[in-house]
């Protein structure tokens, strides 16, 4: 005898509201507003850390001084992307393959994941790098970290 | 520890991409079933109940209560732990220190996965920051590409590398009746299946499981008597890394990662000098292939860089000096909140000689357990076959 197996199909959609906190909201507006990255400096260790937070993990000391960081930095690492991901906060795949990769901006200890401006070639891209944080137009910044286009290599045609 | 602890009895289901057969709860008894069936024990035996899972991958909260009458927590103590992939390895840590406290003798230590009722990637996406790169969250895939494309370029390592893990995973799992992918697999079959995020192709990656393991812990006294080959808990250790800060994909980093500090914490605990000697058997957690060989430098196999030199050498093959994964690992079988516990209990298998065919070839004394949770911290246990042997 044939087993018939029941599925019940469901949808869960739960909209969140999520506060961004005097840290990170600061970083995002003068990203908006001004264009600019900063940094949150460890009065101990002195590892500068992006993004801004209340706390130095290491030293579990308030962070310090904010320090405005260049929009320059190193390939860390990358990937290019086949996979038709799902971009979670807007329910849209990206439009594959592209070129993904890990930033760190001159002077920041931390790193920052984005899109790489490159053809997705592997021939093309390499860790270390040099890229430039290009930034949307102002009027479409919104205080996200969309507001950066993508990373585009510097001096490389 | 204060008390010492044994793993006195387990079982696993079968792992495989679709259960429609089964109901969450109907799933994890069948591995507590087996469970109680191998240390020859009831519910009746057992003080507390532990059980693990994602959050919400399958859509219901609080899994510890409505599990109730299928974990047989029914009437008695019990805890729900999630931390990410490392839950399994997790739940059997805090089963082991409620009997080394003293608090309980036997604790049932559950975890389990039933991947295929929730959509796993769309969870796992708030696993980022909602305001600082979820949009960008490249899921698993994204993590481990890039930590591969970083360890080629740095160490000289090539793909083909890679796909010897892949292929290793499935030929071992071929020999483990229980694992989800038992693929007769070439590096071949590895380079022709589809690129999902370079230089990681699907035959890289973990598959998408259902299942569950349950794990019975016992202090020294009940181990003794109940138990013919009980395995010894010899230490534990977890070890976090900081929030952001994610450059460990980049394997050139010195700084301290979560992995590397987490052996050296275990291994000083248990004055451990020479790992690849000390242990018999590895069982790590590996979705991707590339971890595999990050694991092998992390945990001290070989010297940084050289990881790729372990596998080309087939130094980590089931006959080989230093054992990795006979089970066949992530790679063949994920179900999540099972996966860092079936490593536990895999690790133990070998060491009570009972793993069947894909048993490791040679007396196996010590064993050595990695999870990941997140790919940002990690549970490592260390088993023993004696308690005295140290
Ligand atoms: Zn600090």
């Amino acid at each position: 005898m044939e087993i018939e197996f029941v599925n019940i199909p469901m949808v869960v959609d739960v909209p969140y509201r999520f506060a961004a906190g005097s840290y990170m909201a600061r970083f995002l507006i003068e990203l908006r507003d001004n264009g600019k990255f900063f940094g949150i400096q460890c009065p101990s260790c002195g590892r500068v850390q992006m993004p801004p937070r209340i706390v130095c993990a290491a030293c579990h000391i308030k962070n310090g001084e904010w320090i405005e960081l260049s929009p320059t930095g190193t390939l860390m690492g990358f990937s290019i992307v086949h996979l038709p991901l799902t971009d979670p906060t807007t329910g849209l795949p990206h439009k594959t393959p592209y070129t993904y990769g890990i930033v760190r901006l001159d002077g920041a200890y931390s790193t920052i994941e984005h899109f790489i401006d490159v053809e997705p070639d592997i021939q093309k891209v390499r860790v270390g790098m040099r890229v430039r944080a290009i930034l949307r137009p102002r009027e479409e910044r919104t205080g996200d970290l969309n507001d950066i286009l993508h990373f585009a290599p510097i001096g490389e045609a | 520890m204060k008390r010492k602890v044994a793993i006195i009895g387990g079982g696993q289901t079968v792992h495989a991409s679709r259960r429609h057969d089964v109901n969450q709860g109907e799933m994890v008894n069948e591995a507590v079933r087996a469970a109680l069936a191998d240390g020859r024990m009831t519910m009746d035996d057992i003080d507390a109940v532990l059980l693990g899972n994602m959050e919400f991958f399958e859509g219901c909260h609080l899994t510890d209560c409505w599990l109730a009458d299928a974990t047989g927590a029914y009437g008695k103590p019990g805890l729900k732990i999630t931390t990410g992939g490392t839950v399994g390895a997790t739940t059997i840590v805090a089963g082991a220190h409620h009997i080394a406290s003293g608090l309980f003798d036997r604790v049932l230590c559950i975890g389990f996965e039933k991947q295929e009722e929730g959509d796993s990637s769309a969870i796992l996406s708030g696993v980022a920051h909602p305001l600082y790169g979820r949009s960008l969250a490249g899921a698993a895939v994204g993590y481990f590409a890039m930590m591969g494309a970083s360890y080629m370029q740095a160490f000289g390592a090539r793909e083909e590398h890679s796909a010897m893990v892949a292929v290793k995973a499935r030929q071992n799992a071929r020999k483990n009746p229980y694992a989800h992918l038992k693929l007769d697999i070439t590096i071949q079959d590895v380079f022709d299946s589809k690129m999902l995020a370079y230089p990681i192709r699907l035959l890289d990656m973990c598959p998408t499981s259902n299942g569950a393991c349950a794990m019975i812990l016992a202090d020294e006294k009940t181990a003794r008597e109940r138990c013919e080959k009980p395995v010894w808990i010899r230490a534990t250790e977890t070890a976090h890394n900081e929030q952001f800060e994610l450059n460990w994909r980049d394997v050139t980093n010195t700084r301290p990662i979560f992995s590397r500090v987490c052996a050296e914490k275990l291994y000083k605990k248990l004055g451990v000098e020479n790992p690849a000697t000390f242990f018999d058997v590895f069982e790590v957690y590996e979705p991707a292939t590339w971890a595999e060989l990050v694991w092998y430098e992390d945990l001290g196999l070989c010297k940084r860089g050289e990881g790729f030199h372990l596998i080309e050498e087939g130094q980590t093959e089931i006959n080989g000096p230093i054992p990795v994964n006979p089970s066949g690992g992530v790679l063949s079988t994920n179900c999540i909140g099972a996966s860092a516990m079936l490593r536990i209990w895999e690790a133990a298998l070998q060491i009570r000689n009972d793993a069947g065919e894909h048993q490791v070839p040679k007396d196996i004394n010590w064993a050595l357990t990695t999870a990941y949770g997140g790919t940002n911290w990690t549970v490592m246990t260390a088993l023993s076959k004696k308690w005295e042997d140290s």
